[in-house]
């Protein structure tokens, strides 16, 4: 378990973040839901070690192995879709075995015929979907999502949302997700933290997995 | 319609020929070779010099000092450059030395380098000299550039150092480095040319500079200019040429 505790940052002289605290449980999708600059990416990347805390304490992370699906692709412009995937792969597996993780999730994600294919000559949602492959392809056990479906259309979000379930019940990773958007928290979530601005805190935990009243937490949420 | 296609189609010979008019009015003004030569007379000077052997030997020797000159400078200039773009105390060590060696003027340096080498590596040394530090300057930038995004990706999926120099700040200071190498030829051109106007190797376009001015061969000096100038651009097309084929076949 991921667990932020009495954290405080400052960005110059703004304190983004005080005395806050938050967990990830394990092998779990948490969710944190509210409006954009909230600050919800600086704690996703306080948990994922990207960003250091001014007080507090950070704990769980020592072991974790990470994969991110940013918010914007961030692909390597000169490699092609096969070579992007490859980069994160080369260190952990051989040629072989690599060539069948980036293939099957190529396929996964309907891109297989796009392998060569370099990013810029790719359409946003499309590169949305390599960084997708490359997140799920790469062995984490703390998987970060910060908006990963944004750029998507509707019936190719559907799919990768189902994608997703499949993989992570397949293999089940501790997944931090982030997301302003109703219908995704509620169908890929097992806990929504719903944050609040200024200062930023935990307004509400809804507990989802144990929850059978769907419609409630919508109304929630779209409240929120 | 016709007229402006056909003036768009030959309008880089319309405009030489304008400005050797102009060269050729001029010349006629001042009616004194010694202070400018008629385009006709330089142009038959270049006329009997491509069909000297002895100027297409001292045409080799002079490539072959700009480019030795140049190549090393790329060489040091991209290895220092990434050493010194990833490591600020190595850069801050090195700055001044290079801002030192950007601000000395060029004939110190060729009368300090004549003093050191023989008279054909005078001219290597100063182009090597002169070049570096645009190299240099060129590859820290480069490397400065690199999405900080990118590398906190490679942070994510703790990709190894080397392999993010080599796939992310090498691609990122890629474009930086091709346009340093490109003003650093045509700066080359023209120290190299300078360095052996002082140092005088036996084979060399500097030399000829040199000795057209003693004997007041005016003709023969702007003849040797052009074939200079014609020189820096052939080669900095050819190497502008050989980074787009490098580009459709990464």
């Amino acid at each position: 378990m991921i667990k932020l505790m009495n954290v405080t940052k400052k960005y110059d002289d703004m304190e983004l973040l005080k005395d806050f605290s938050i967990s990830f449980e394990e092998n779990e999708i948490t969710c944190m839901f509210g409006p954009s600059g909230v600050g919800k990416t600086t704690i996703a990347n306080i948990a994922a070690n990207l960003v250091t805390v001014d007080e507090g304490k950070v704990s769980g992370t020592e072991e974790a192995v990470y994969s991110y699906v940013f918010q914007e692709p961030r692909l390597l412009d000169w490699y092609s879709v096969y070579d992007n995937l490859d980069f994160v792969l080369k260190d952990i597996y051989d040629i072989a075995k690599r060539k069948e993780v980036i293939e099957s999730y190529l396929e996964m994600v309907e891109l297989s015929d796009y392998r060569e294919f370099r990013p810029k000559a790719l359409s946003g949602g499309m590169s949305q979907r390599v960084s997708i492959a490359r997140a799920f392809a790469y062995p984490s056990n703390i998987l970060i999502m910060d908006e990963p479906f944004k750029g998507l259309d509707m019936k190719l979000k559907q799919d990768i949302v189902s994608l997703f379930k499949k993989l992570w019940k397949e293999s089940r990773r501790t997944v931090i997700f982030i997301t302003h958007d109703v219908d995704e928290a509620i169908s890929l979530s097992d806990k929504i933290y719903i944050i609040k601005n200024r200062p930023v805190e935990i307004n509400m935990i809804i507990d989802v997995k144990n929850t059978n009243d769907r419609e409630s937490i919508k109304n929630i949420l779209l409240l929120s | 319609m016709k007229n402006s296609i056909l003036l768009s189609k030959y309008r880089n010979f319309f405009i030489i020929i304008f400005w050797i008019t102009v060269w050729e009015i001029l010349s006629l003004i001042i009616n004194q070779e010694i202070y400018l030569p008629s385009p006709f007379a330089t142009f038959k000077s270049l006329f009997d010099l491509m069909f000297d052997k002895i100027t297409y030997i001292t045409i080799l020797y002079s490539t072959y000092r700009t480019l030795t000159g140049f190549l090393i400078s790329t060489f040091f200039g991209v290895i220092l450059g990434f050493v010194c773009g990833m490591n600020k105390s190595i850069y801050n060590l090195l700055n001044p030395l290079v801002s030192i060696i950007r601000t000395v003027p060029v004939m110190s340096i060729i009368i300090i380098a004549i003093m050191w080498f023989k008279d054909t590596n005078v001219p290597v040394f100063v182009a090597f000299l002169m070049c570096f530090p645009i190299i240099w300057t060129n590859t820290i930038q480069g490397i400065a550039s690199a999405d900080n995004k990118l590398l906190q990706m490679c942070k994510i999926y703790s990709i190894k150092k080397t392999r993010v120099i080599k796939s992310v700040y090498f691609y990122s200071a890629l474009p930086y480095i091709k346009a340093g190498m490109v003003s650093a030829l045509g700066i080359s051109w023209k120290v190299t040319s300078a360095a052996e106007v002082l140092s005088l190797p036996k084979y060399s376009i500097g030399r000829f500079l040199y000795d057209s001015k003693v004997y007041l061969e005016i003709p023969d000096l702007f003849s040797w200019t052009i074939i200079i100038i014609l020189l820096s651009t052939f080669f900095e097309k050819l190497l502008k040429k050989i980074f787009e084929a490098g580009k459709t076949n990464d």
